[in-house]
């Protein structure tokens, strides 16, 4: 069976440190404006204490990719893996992805005038490496996982606050965060 | 080599070469006009492009991260045409683990910034931002005809000073210390804002700071983090605390903010800021009335534990310290009694919680509570807070002999501090000695002589020192400033001359933590960019010119090999306790010290007069506090608003928030309040305000959240190139209790400092 990638983001283990993102600036280059991932504080309506429970996200790896059906070009390509990748040289920026994925995933680059988004590192998955946000996690809180064997009765695809869409059914995986006992001795 | 798509678009270095190759772009023209052509052919899949990824073909370097940090991580970087195209976190280390942090993965941008100063300049005015560009030999010239200048007006070098810290903690960095002696006797700011109190503490209790493997977190089975946050100072803890839970530990925190550590704990205590030795007694007087004491302990390895018992009988109750801290009191002799029945149970003390009037009395209660449990010289035991079991160098570059003839200082008392290494120098002169936590104090003081010229490196004293607006006031004294830096920061704004320094790929050196015992090399990845030396190159330029104008009035060496010179920081001792014969095996990766256990003090020998753990230390007394881990109250409240100014976890100090890339994920800074009392002032969230106090103002944007207190604000100190944002404003130079004994100066109390707020209007 083939695989089917995803990430699995447990924000129970999520820190916020943004060591994530800023690893995939690192190993994949962006220009300094841009960013494929990106950590999300959970809103205060979803998890009470504000700025300390998140969501890491860069592209979700759809079944059913908007950006792919959005492209005019043939930019994007789905891998038998599951791996959405985006072909930076036949591009022509007319931004349709950006505008389309409800998760925010391609990004337009003005310097160099072309959409771009998360690839999950394939060439690093194809050398047998972790996607370079997986690997910088201190504390595991992202994981490479494949949809097919993944056995995680606490995953939920669709948690609150991130855009519900069963159309795309896109891959990522979550774990929600805890809340800790608390006994506040100076109101 | 570059690929004719990069040579037509005209690609920066900085993209990564590997992404497409010449197969791809050929691919690429075809691929546009297939689409064209077959629309239904959209949804069809195309062959990936991109080889998959080759570290074979970079060249691999180790390096290590050099700033005050816990985790101080082991880097792989790997560089292709002369170029660091990528950093990672060694995968050897199982405590850097493959993984840096945020601010670890920045560092190919601040080797490449554009920011970075690139050749000496000089500043025409100070703070007029008329800088020009100089020649090395130019800038040197200048400042050694002002040294000696001094040397010939005072007759003595103790009118230049240095201040210096953590800013690199390399070890041949000690070099500026070096250059220094080197020259003659001269004024050193001393001591340390970070940890002093709590070092004093654990030395008169254990008779040093010596913490367990932070890795045998794992073996514990509760955990209490106390006044520290290593979900964003010390990240790569966090993984065996997970692990520790996972085997079923339990973890608190105690904190006055609910810290991002406090969110994934299982328990956490908001405590009243500076009241956690109360705490602390308290828990100690339940576990004497439940008879949940270790007897062995206490008895066999312990002095004064009667006394102490005693103390508690008659000035602690539960009660008492339920009311000093405002934990309730069934929940403080719950956790007494859950602490006590897990075996074994540690405490981390994070450095937050010592940075009060009262800090090194905190800690000494802290101690005492877990020595009470039996808890020390315990595998996942202990109360954690550092340790520098690892730092055995030669420190060749810092012990430098002074030229003869050289005046100084009369008496041989000298600068000292915890990473003072040179030991006792028996001569009849030293180095003036001046408090580095109220280093605009001790400048606008100093008197015969005057401070004239100050060197800064590894230090930005306008981030760091306090009370800013004597700074200010402190600088204008000053007849020259030299500082040695990568970016222009405000202490550089404030300096005469400037000179660039190299970044941890640009030098070679060797690093360890103070928390963790790995060690790791750090080899010269590249050449230096633009022109930048590292201090003991600079060092060396200095020392020629000096010999020049004046020969004899320098004895640094005039040529140094970065690679020499960190070689010769080894001895047999590090050899030996790293289990490596040779330096060159760390070019294979870090290696972590050969340790007969995990626990410190596991053989329950102590370091103390006694020999024991010490619960009435009579060297305390001497030193003018109590000799029982008594309770001591805090600073008063001089305004309405505590005012906490901890770290962050996008910058270490006033590192990292400058790049453009940090830039992406913390833009702009805040100042927390809790909603009730942003209300009470007629604050909105993302209003501007202003924070301020007698010592000065800050203004800032707010941010509501009931993750703080209503009586205290919260601002994570930082420098932002584009904002004149500083805490420092509003922090001023109030001492903390301990610290003098080990690292000659006492704290400071950072976390007591109060201020007012209101709409910026």
């Amino acid at each position: 069976m083939n695989k089917r990638y995803a990430f699995l983001m447990n924000a129970d283990k999520c820190i916020g440190c943004r060591g994530c993102a800023m690893a995939c600036k690192n190993f994949n280059r962006l220009e300094p404006s841009m960013v494929w991932r990106q950590v999300y504080p959970l809103a205060e309506s979803i998890y009470p204490h504000r700025e300390r429970a998140f969501y890491s996200l860069a592209c979700n790896h759809c079944d059913d990719p908007a950006c792919l059906r959005a492209c005019p070009t043939g930019s994007y390509e789905k891998r038998e893996d599951g791996i959405v990748v985006h072909h930076q040289e036949t591009c022509i920026g007319c931004t349709n992805c950006v505008r389309s994925c409800p998760y925010g995933a391609p990004r337009y680059n003005a310097e160099e005038k072309h959409a771009e988004k998360c690839s999950m590192c394939r060439e690093r998955i194809d050398a047998g490496l972790l996607p370079a946000c997986v690997q910088a996690c201190p504390v595991g809180a992202l994981e490479l996982v494949d949809l097919n064997t993944l056995n995680e009765p606490n995953a939920v695809q669709f948690p609150a606050g991130y855009p519900s869409m069963p159309r795309l059914n896109p891959a990522t995986r979550f774990i929600l965060p805890r809340m800790p006992r608390q006994i506040r001795g100076q109101s | 080599m570059q690929t004719t798509k990069e040579m037509l678009m005209n690609k920066s270095k900085f993209r990564r070469p590997d992404a497409m190759d010449r197969r791809g772009f050929l691919k690429g023209l075809l691929a546009a006009g297939a689409a064209a052509a077959l629309p239904g052919g959209l949804l069809t899949a195309r062959n990936a492009t991109a080889a998959p990824f080759d570290p074979g073909a970079y060249q691999v370097f180790r390096n290590a991260c050099p700033r005050n940090c816990y985790d101080t991580c082991s880097i792989k970087t790997y560089v292709r045409d002369g170029i660091v195209q990528f950093v990672e976190g060694a995968p050897e280390s199982t405590f850097t683990k493959g993984a840096l942090c945020v601010k670890g993965y920045t560092y190919p941008r601040r080797l490449y910034s554009p920011d970075r100063i690139k050749y000496p300049m000089i500043q025409d005015k100070r703070g007029s931002g008329n800088w020009r560009r100089i020649s090395w030999d130019e800038a040197m010239d200048r400042i050694a005809d002002k040294i000696l200048e001094i040397k010939k007006r005072d007759g003595s070098l103790l009118g230049l000073g240095l201040t210096k810290y953590s800013g690199n903690f390399g070890i041949t960095n000690y070099g500026v210390e070096g250059m220094m002696s080197s020259l003659g006797y001269t004024t050193r700011f001393v001591g340390t804002p970070c940890w002093p109190a709590g070092i004093d503490a654990q030395n008169y209790d254990l008779g040093d700071m010596w913490c367990n493997d932070p890795e045998d977190f794992v073996k514990a089975k509760y955990i209490i983090v106390w006044g520290g946050n290593p979900a964003w100072c010390s990240m790569h803890s966090m993984k065996y605390l997970y692990q520790a839970r996972e085997n079923g530990a339990k973890i608190v925190v105690i904190d006055p903010v609910f810290t991002q550590t406090a969110a994934k704990a299982d328990m956490y205590w908001r405590v009243k800021p500076g009241t956690d030795g109360a705490l602390a007694l308290g828990m100690a007087r339940h576990l004497l009335d439940k008879g949940l004491v270790n007897q062995d302990f206490v008895n066999n390895y312990a002095v004064g534990y009667a006394e102490f018992a005693d103390y508690l009988r008659q000035n602690v109750t539960v009660d008492w310290a339920s009311e000093i801290s405002g934990i309730p009191a069934e929940d403080i002799r719950s956790l007494a009694e859950e602490f006590a029945a897990a075996k074994p149970a540690t405490v981390w003390i994070g450095y937050g919680m010592q940075r009060h009037t009262n800090g090194g009395a905190m800690v000494r209660a802290i101690d005492a509570f877990v020595a009470m449990t039996g808890n020390i010289g315990v595998e996942g035991g202990g109360a954690r807070y550092g340790q520098m079991r690892t730092w055995g160098f030669n420190y060749h570059a810092m012990i430098r002999k002074q030229p003869e003839g050289s005046i100084g200082f009369v008496g041989a008392t000298g600068p000292k501090g915890e990473f003072d290494f040179a030991g006792e120098s028996g001569t009849a002169y030293s180095d003036r000695a001046l408090n580095i936590n109220k280093t605009a104090q001790e400048i606008l003081d100093a008197k015969d002589p005057e401070l004239k010229m100050l060197w800064v490196s590894c230090k930005n004293p306008f981030a760091q020192d306090f009370d800013r607006n004597k700074l200010e006031k402190a600088f204008a004294r000053l007849e020259m400033v030299v500082t040695v830096d990568q970016f222009f920061n405000e202490t550089v704004q404030h300096s005469d001359i400037v000179l660039p320094v190299t970044t941890l790929f640009e030098e070679w050196t060797v690093n360890v933590s103070y928390w963790h015992y790995w060690l790791s090399l750090n080899e010269q990845a590249v050449k230096p960019m633009h022109e930048a030396r590292s201090n003991i190159e600079i060092a060396a330029a200095l020392s020629r010119a000096m010999n020049k104008k004046a020969p004899g009035s320098c004895t640094f060496p005039q040529e140094v090999d970065g690679r020499e010179w960190m070689i010769k920081e080894f001895n047999k001792g590090v050899y030996d306790y790293f289990g490596i014969s040779s330096w060159e095996e760390l070019r294979n990766g870090p290696v972590k010290a050969k340790l007969s256990s995990s626990a410190a003090w596991n053989e329950r020998v102590f370091m103390t007069p006694s020999g024991k753990y010490e619960f009435r230390s009579d060297l305390c007394a001497q030193n003018g506090f109590k000799a029982l881990p008594e309770y001591v109250p805090g600073r008063e409240a001089t305004a309405p608003f505590r005012l906490l100014t901890p770290h962050v976890q996008f910058g270490l100090h006033s590192q990292f928030v400058n790049l453009d890339w940090m830039e992406n994920f913390y833009p702009e800074p805040f100042v927390y309040i809790h909603p009730d009392a942003a209300e009470a002032k007629g604050i909105r969230d993302m209003d501007s305000v202003r924070v301020f106090n007698s010592t000065g103002e800050v203004k800032v944007r707010a941010r509501l959240t009931s993750n703080v207190a209503r009586n205290c604000v919260v601002m994570y100190e930082a420098w932002f190139r584009r904002l004149a944002f500083n805490v420092q404003n509003v922090v001023d130079d109030c001492a903390a209790d301990m610290g003098a004994m080990k690292t000659g100066a006492p704290g400071v109390a950072i976390h007591d400092q109060f201020v007012d707020i209101a709409p910026a209007g």
